[in-house]
């Protein structure tokens, strides 16, 4: 599986740096759908409840409910092959909450990235701000443009991985966009509206981030066709 | 600034690995270098932190168990360090170095390219030959965005991310 989250830190010392990496690796022994015996698979498969495993499943669980709400509908990780699947809010929620850690174990900076969500805080340095390259859906060996000062950025596509987004309105495979890009305050959303807005139609996923306040959103078509919602910022790489 | 990679699930039996960076320069050469031990994900986990860089001498930190030497090379374009691995028992996997050679010409990247002994560990050859590719032009192109991080959804690789970052960093200055 390999997920790889990276971190980039200015202050806090080696503990801050092994504290997050520690959590890093209970969430995904708790929470990995790839490991038999987790909590999330033994959830799937009914062996265990909610209210036995350990707390941050509940907090997952709690904010699943919340941006399932919030997407209204569009983010729905029970209604997924196999039962309740966070896997597309976990990974920013894991990010964000390492950051948080390591802002208070003393760092005056830090930026988190799981696997292309991106969770950051404070500066790099007086001069700037914190600056994400976003990868063109395409080639991704290429940055199509950048963006900047943001705390949460998340991208959701199938272009690497397959057709592994489900629409929830149908249940089936999602087409039509190819990558989705959401920045705002939390990444947990962040994460939750960009795995929406990819297996949602272009104009749906849009009118979905509008009605979020502080959010905004960048959709690629299958034919490379960009549509942002008015406050998406951002320069040409 | 120091950057860290922390791999997830990296294996079938839950190893999972900490990366840190260390790079070394020489001239107008850059190799950018990674180490990596993986410990159980039962909960331990090994660090070594922090990056270590010298204009004038070659100097590479060490992790125990896995050592390499750098030594500066009189070409003005590229050095070329020898590097050593370690493959140890199942608890004590280390999937070794992912080295690449990085080549400054006139201030700019010129090419990337990767430092890989004879694979001794499979694993390690495999990553490589996935990620440098990817690497090499995002390398270039970061190059002029000047950026910290990059959003995507193509993140299949450990090595990948771990090399565009430990990039990335040379290139922030």
């Amino acid at each position: 599986m390999g997920t790889v989250f990276s971190l980039a830190v200015v202050g806090g010392d080696d503990m801050a740096i092994e504290r997050a990496c520690r959590f890093l690796h209970h969430v995904d022994d708790v929470f990995s759908t790839w490991i038999e015996d987790s909590w999330i698979s033994r959830i799937r498969r009914g062996e265990a409840e909610l209210e036995d495993a350990p707390d941050i499943v509940s907090e997952v669980h709690g904010l699943c409910l919340e941006a399932l709400r919030t997407s209204r509908g569009r983010f729905d990780p029970w209604r997924l092959p196999g039962g309740f699947d966070p896997t597309g809010l976990v990974k920013g929620w894991a990010a964000e909450r390492a950051a948080r850690q390591l802002q208070e174990a003393g760092a005056t900076a830090a930026m988190v990235n799981g696997a292309g969500d991106i969770a950051c805080f404070g500066r790099p340095d007086l001069a700037r701000e914190w600056r994400i390259g976003l990868e063109d859906p395409f080639d991704p060996s290429r940055i199509a443009m950048v963006v900047e000062g943001w705390p949460a950025v998340a991208t959701s596509g199938t272009y690497q991985r397959g057709l592994h987004l489900i629409d929830p309105t149908s249940g089936r495979p999602a087409f039509g966009v190819r990558a989705a890009t959401v920045v705002g305050p939390a990444l947990w959303l962040a994460d939750a509206l960009a795995t929406a807005a990819a297996a949602s139609e272009v104009t749906a996923g849009i009118e979905m981030v509008k009605a979020v306040e502080g959010y905004e959103l960048l959709v690629v078509d299958e034919d490379g066709r960009r549509t942002f919602t008015p406050g998406f910022v951002a320069a040409a790489a | 600034m120091r950057r860290y990679q922390i791999v997830l699930g990296a294996t079938a039996a839950g190893l999972a690995g900490v990366l840190s960076y260390h790079t070394v320069s020489a001239g107008n050469g850059v190799t950018v270098q990674a180490t990596g031990s993986a410990s159980s994900s039962t909960g331990s986990a090994s660090t070594s932190a922090g990056a270590g860089s010298s204009s004038t001498t070659a100097s590479t930190p060490t992790t125990a168990g896995s050592s390499s030497s750098a030594q500066a090379a009189p070409s003005t374009t590229t050095t070329a360090p020898s590097v050593r691995r370690a493959q140890g028992s199942e608890e004590q996997y280390r999937y070794g170095l992912l080295e690449l050679q990085v080549t400054v010409s006139g201030g700019r990247i010129t090419n990337v390219q990767p430092m890989v002994d004879e694979a001794t560990d499979p694993r390690s050859a495999q990553i490589n030959s996935e990620a440098v590719p990817m690497l090499s032009q995002q390398v270039l192109q970061a190059q002029s965005a000047n950026i910290d991080g990059v959003s995507g959804a193509s993140y299949t690789s450990a090595a990948f991310e771990a090399s565009l970052q430990s990039a990335l960093n040379k290139l922030g200055r």
